[in-house]
């Protein structure tokens, strides 16, 4: 459970949070919604501890992440939007490095990344270095990297970018697995389509600002749009950034 | 692994960067060449400048005398000053080249056909000396004594002749008196020699250093890491130690190999020494892995600064020298050695390396500052570097 309230955070005259406001809950996926430059990166960045926010309150399972980072961080899969991989290493070893940083180790961790490995359909690159995948291998490491430690709570910017349609339905597969088993998943997305197929709620954010909360239906509800894709694009009051 | 016992996390960091480098075929490389080509170079120099030293005082010069006839006194002082003269045929010009090329001719006397006739008519008579100054057989200088003193004693025969003393034409009188004696010149060599033997700590580690972090940075993938339960120290100590340890391997291959070679010349023969055993060199060594704590430290909290690869790089290459700048300013200025010089890095090893080749009794002072003053300094750059991954401002910059 995540849980934001009023967050504010300003760098110099820039203000790029100037208030959001949401609550994601656990064995749900919550889609974060923006046109680019709404503030998203610098939210995601803020719930993890790497920012310190001016004003308003985090909670991560009840943790401030400006407290205890170090607990929040191990409760937390978070897939930014660069992937992150080493050239000089082997999947494997990639996914060990970052398994051990998390705290875990042995056979424990061997055994988890077969698991990930198993999830994603990766087992054909676990042992080759990451020189030369392709965007979709990429990615694919870059989510098994987040998920290995079986975290709470998964912090998602944009996770099917770039994938074939196969590899897309693998993902969201995956997504859907974890939400089962009850994690909170915040993914940001330009993906209308994933939205409403994958999403339970939305959080809509605009210029810095928390615009909307709630079901997809809710927000067209809302909007008397019958398309999310409009209703969105009513909401933020532009038509910028929009993907699909 | 037992469960809930963890590996520190600076641990984790620490092998995963060693391994990297370690897979960086370019770099080790590189590390190879610079560690065993310095002292292998210093062997092979060291080496003919004994070799030339030890050669027999003066072997005699080879000169090739053509048309010698012509001045059969000459021919003979020259072969008083220990000159070996043969008589030649006229050779062309070439021919004369290609001689002084050969490996035994030095210079080449040429008298031309009229040299007598000029002689008789007291008109200046020519003669050509024939030299190759690229060579180093060098024995010019010789000749030209000869051939000036023949000139004079010619000239004062003929003044003589006319009743003028032969004193008017040496109005001056030089002797020549050469101090220069190798015991001086060996210890500025020798300094020079023994502070290159410490620069792999900054050149060995500096590859591991710039790419854990500018190149990390670089591709992107300093972001993920930072947003891992881990503090920034515990990423920065595991960078900083795994590009000391490539650092530390550098210093000791090249300090373990100089050993080798210096101790196997016979240096005494031009004037130098290397009175090390074993143990003092190992405790040289010891008092000199802070300097690779040091080198590699600051390059950490430079590199990390850097936008990429190459920034880094090229500003890193830059500092290489600033720690030699002590011990530039040492030599040039001629300083004795002083204790405030094992206060400062670098100049610190060099110094302690030095004495301890003359063989001077050093005590345990001069060791214990060498080690502190680059651990300090080493601790202030890992801590400054900590702070600044630590920063906001370096978040937002990654």
């Amino acid at each position: 459970m995540i849980e934001a309230h009023e967050v504010r955070k300003q760098f110099g005259a820039v203000k790029a949070l100037g208030g959001v406001s949401f609550s994601a809950r656990d064995g749900h996926i919550t889609a974060l919604l923006g046109p680019n430059g709404a503030g998203k990166t610098t939210l995601l960045r803020t719930l993890v501890g790497m920012l310190k926010r001016d004003h308003g309150s985090i909670l991560v399972d009840g943790v401030d992440p400006e407290q205890d980072p170090m607990r929040v961080r191990a409760n937390i899969g978070f897939l930014t939007d660069q992937f992150g991989l080493y050239e000089r290493l082997s999947t494997r070893e990639y996914l060990a490095y970052f398994g051990e940083l998390n705290g875990m180790g042995g056979a424990a961790l061997r055994l988890r990344i077969d698991e990930v490995s198993d999830m994603l359909g990766m087992d054909d690159i676990l042992e080759r270095r990451s020189k030369g995948f392709s965007q979709g291998q990429r990615i694919k490491v870059a989510l098994a990297r987040a998920l290995l430690h079986r975290p709470r709570h998964l912090l998602l910017d944009e996770p099917t970018r770039g994938l074939d349609v196969m590899s897309t339905r693998a993902v969201r597969h995956a997504l859907s697995t974890l939400r089962e088993q009850g994690c909170c998943v915040v993914m940001a997305t330009h993906v209308m389509q994933e939205v409403s197929h994958l999403c339970d709620d939305v959080i809509v954010i605009a210029k810095g600002h928390t615009v909307a909360q709630g079901t997809p239906d809710q927000l067209c509800q809302r909007t008397g749009i019958a398309n999310l894709e409009d209703a969105f694009v009513h909401l933020v009051g532009t038509d910028e950034g929009i993907a699909a | 692994m037992r469960p809930g016992h963890h590996r520190p996390k600076w641990l984790v960091v620490f092998r995963k960067e060693l391994r990297e480098s370690l897979r960086d075929k370019r770099s080790l490389f590189l590390i190879g060449l610079f560690t065993l080509m310095y002292p292998a170079m210093l062997g092979y120099l060291l080496n003919q400048w004994i070799d030339r030293a030890t050669r027999p005082e003066r072997e005699g010069i080879e000169l090739a005398v053509i048309g010698g006839a012509q001045a059969p006194t000459l021919v003979s002082q020259l072969r008083q000053k220990n000159i070996t003269v043969s008589e030649t045929g006229p050779l062309e010009e070439e021919a004369i080249a290609e001689l002084l090329r050969g490996p035994k001719i030095a210079a080449v006397l040429r008298l031309p056909p009229n040299f007598s006739e000029n002689y008789q008519a007291m008109r200046p008579a020519r003669i050509e000396l024939w030299y190759d100054s690229a060579s180093d057989r060098d024995g010019r200088r010789d000749i030209e004594d000869v051939l000036q003193a023949y000139g004079t004693n010619i000239a004062s025969a003929r003044l003589l002749a006319h009743g003028v003393s032969p004193a008017t034409l040496a109005p001056v009188q030089v002797q020549r008196y050469d101090t220069g004696s190798t015991a001086a010149r060996s210890a500025t060599v020798i300094s020079g020699i023994l502070g290159a033997l410490f620069i792999p700590a900054f050149m060995c580690g500096m590859s591991a250093a710039v790419d854990s972090t500018a190149g990390e940075r670089e591709r992107r993938s300093l972001e993920v890491l930072m947003a891992q339960p881990a503090r920034p120290w515990e990423l920065v100590v595991g960078k900083w130690l795994a590009a000391v340890v490539l650092a530390v391997v550098g210093v000791t291959l090249n300090l373990v190999l100089a050993h080798v070679v210096l101790s196997w010349l016979p240096l005494e023969e031009i004037g130098l020494s290397w009175r090390v055993s074993w143990g003092s060199l190992f405790l040289v060594w010891l008092a000199s892995v802070p300097l690779s704590l040091f080198a590699a430290g600051l390059q950490v909290a430079v590199a990390m600064n850097a936008k990429s690869f190459k920034e880094a790089q090229s500003v890193l290459s830059f500092m290489v020298l600033l720690p030699l700048i002590p011990s530039i300013m040492v030599s040039t200025l001629d300083l004795k050695t002083a204790g405030w010089m094992y206060a400062v890095p670098m100049l610190s090893n060099q110094t302690l390396l030095k004495e301890t080749a003359k063989g001077a009794e050093l005590g345990f002072v001069p060791f214990a500052l060498t080690f502190l003053c680059s651990a300090l300094a080493a601790l202030l750059a890992v801590a400054f570097a900590s702070w600044r991954m630590k920063s906001e401002r370096y978040v937002l910059a990654v």
